[in-house]
């Protein structure tokens, strides 16, 4: 087989789901439960302080954009950003440590769990934890008064997805690692550009026409866009556009991720 | 006597070497059964395939009757695992090592809970329940290793290396455990690159060394049929080498390495009668051992 054939026998591999994957994703949880308090308190209070510098600093200098403030602008983006960043960290940095630190998957494959139901679980959980920075920051939001509809139920849903998706992208990274710097690649050569050029800050169609059509590549531009929208009380037909590039992105991720990494567990 | 595995031409392949080269093996149950060879024999790959954590290359591997192939997960609800890396999770203490993985077993917390108690107490380990693993010593983390591994009161238990870098009384503390499970009718296969430890609580072992099996056995009748009862070892200066082996050729086997010779001595023979026919100040009579054995059959260049 041809590296080819491998990457689309990986994209389209629908590993099986099992009870395995919870338990995986209750040892996470326990572990998480641990250290509770502190997790709490830092995915509170860095958002708190951006949405201090960039939502009401910046936001006092440039007013309104289409009509809305610039805090109430900017805070969907805050919300996705945190889950994409949380969910890719997790992902990444985690996966790789319990696959070549820890040694936690190799454990685990000792019991009756299968390598994908690992992979499975551990993509889970990142996404859980990505969304728990989501709710968290949405929490603070709302104390701030940037949540007036009800809509914000399925802007989480939307960002639930997001989640989802960078959590298999960093486990997919973990999958290529051989060291830790690898993860400063992945981060500084994609993570931060797209967190600065996916309509978060400001809106995309200032942009030069290149740059705006690429910014559609970007999963992130598709979670901000929706998430805006559904806030904004804005809803329109791109949102099943965006909503469906998110799915796709996430189900070949995890599918991607899941085949990589068991052949890095199981060999 | 029932058959707890059986190997056939297994191989293992990585990277287009054979690590693991058309194995043939039966383990009865019961039995203490060990794996011996030098690094990189391909014991730990063996083993790995056994306990169901590697993809069998080729030829066919069944464990308590189920092929490893298509029902491994059947195979891993009934036995146990004590890794060479013992893997546990920094992120916990000892008691919650155990019960986060009999979660992976699917035990119901409440049986887990009195089962890591009951295992704690085995091991020696009950009043560290509350230490994070990472300030476990070596000996500690071993046996924490072997009480996870009996969680699901397995029939049969794999230990790869499980003395490796342990202190004598540590080393000896495993050895007991080891015989007090055999006495409560588990199987046992271990790995071990110490002979001494093999002869003294296998039943039976094969050598391997590249991937193949030098020999099969109890360890005393392949001391016997080896070696034999004795060896007497001595040194020369080189080029008195061929004069005494000329002497002691006839009547005795031995091994040369450089400008030691070992002569071994049979049990109908006199070690006395070697002792004879040579002058050397650094001669030593010494009981044979599986070490001789495997020198013999692997010989003596370094391994990678």
């Amino acid at each position: 087989m041809t590296a080819l054939h491998i990457f689309f026998a990986d994209l389209f591999s629908f590993p099986s789901w099992g009870r395995g994957v919870w338990a995986v994703w209750l040892r996470n949880f326990l572990y998480f439960r641990h250290t509770l308090l502190i997790s709490v308190f830092w995915v509170m209070f860095e958002p708190l302080l951006y949405l201090i510098a960039i939502g009401y600093g910046v936001g006092y200098f440039v007013g309104q954009i289409d009509g809305v403030p610039y805090s109430k602008f900017f805070f969907p983006a805050l919300m996705a950003t945190s889950g994409m960043f949380v969910a890719f960290f997790e992902g990444s940095y985690g996966g790789y440590t319990k696959l070549a630190r820890q040694k936690t998957y190799d454990t685990i494959l000792l019991a009756p769990i299968d390598p994908a139901e690992i992979i499975l679980g551990e993509i889970l959980w990142a996404a859980s934890k990505g969304f728990f920075s989501v709710v968290a920051v949405a929490l603070v939001g709302a104390v701030q008064g940037m949540i007036d509809t009800i809509l914000i139920i399925p802007a989480l849903l939307v960002l639930a997805i997001l989640c989802w998706v960078f959590s298999a992208f960093g486990i997919l990274m973990a999958s290529y690692a051989r060291n830790y710097d690898w993860f400063v690649y992945a981060q500084s050569g994609f993570i931060i550009p797209m967190s600065l050029f996916s309509g978060t800050y400001f809106p995309l169609n200032h942009l030069p026409q290149v740059i705006q059509q690429a910014a559609y590549l970007l999963p992130l531009t598709h979670a901000v866009m929706a998430s805006r929208a559904l806030l904004q009380d804005n809803v329109g037909s791109l949102l099943f556009l965006n909503v469906g590039v998110l799915f796709a992105l996430g189900f070949l991720f995890s599918n991607w991720a899941t085949a990589r990494m068991s052949r890095r567990i199981y060999y | 006597m029932s058959i707890v595995i059986e190997a056939r031409n297994l191989v293992k392949t990585y990277a287009n070497k054979n690590v693991v080269d058309g194995i043939d093996l039966v383990i009865n149950e019961g039995e203490c059964f060990g794996i011996l060879g030098p690094n990189g024999a391909g014991k730990t790959s063996t083993m790995r395939m056994m306990y169901c954590s590697s993809p069998v290359t080729s030829g066919e591997l069944f464990v308590l009757g189920l092929n490893v192939k298509t029902n491994s997960r059947n195979i891993k609800m009934k036995i146990g695992v004590v890794p060479q890396e013992d893997g546990l999770d920094p992120d916990f203490s000892v008691l919650d090592n155990l019960l986060v993985y009999a979660r992976y077993h699917n035990i119901p917390i409440k049986r887990a809970r009195t089962q890591a108690r009951e295992l704690l107490r085995f091991m020696h380990l009950e009043e560290y329940d509350g230490r994070q693993v990472d300030t476990l010593s070596g000996g500690m983390r071993r046996r924490l290793t072997i009480a996870r591994a009996l969680l699901n009161d397995p029939q049969i238990l794999f230990l790869d290396e499980p003395t490796t870098g342990l202190d004598p009384q540590a080393r000896f503390w495993i050895w007991e455990a080891m015989a007090d499970l055999k006495r409560r009718g588990k199987s046992l296969v271990l790995t071990t690159h110490y002979m001494e430890e093999a002869e003294r609580i296998c039943d039976r072992i094969i050598l391997i060394d590249k991937g193949k099996i030098l020999c099969e056995g109890r360890p005393a009748d392949l001391i016997n049929e080896y070696i034999g009862d004795e060896v007497v070892e001595f040194r020369l200066k080189q080029d008195e080498v061929d004069y005494y082996v000329k002497r002691i050729k006839e009547k005795f086997q031995y091994q040369i390495m450089n400008n030691r010779v070992r002569i071994f001595v049979k049990t109908a023979q006199e070690g006395r009668h070697a002792l004879e026919q040579i002058e050397s100040d650094n001669i030593l009579v010494r009981k044979a051992s599986l070490d001789d054995v495997f020198l013999r059959l692997a010989g003596y260049e370094l391994r990678p």
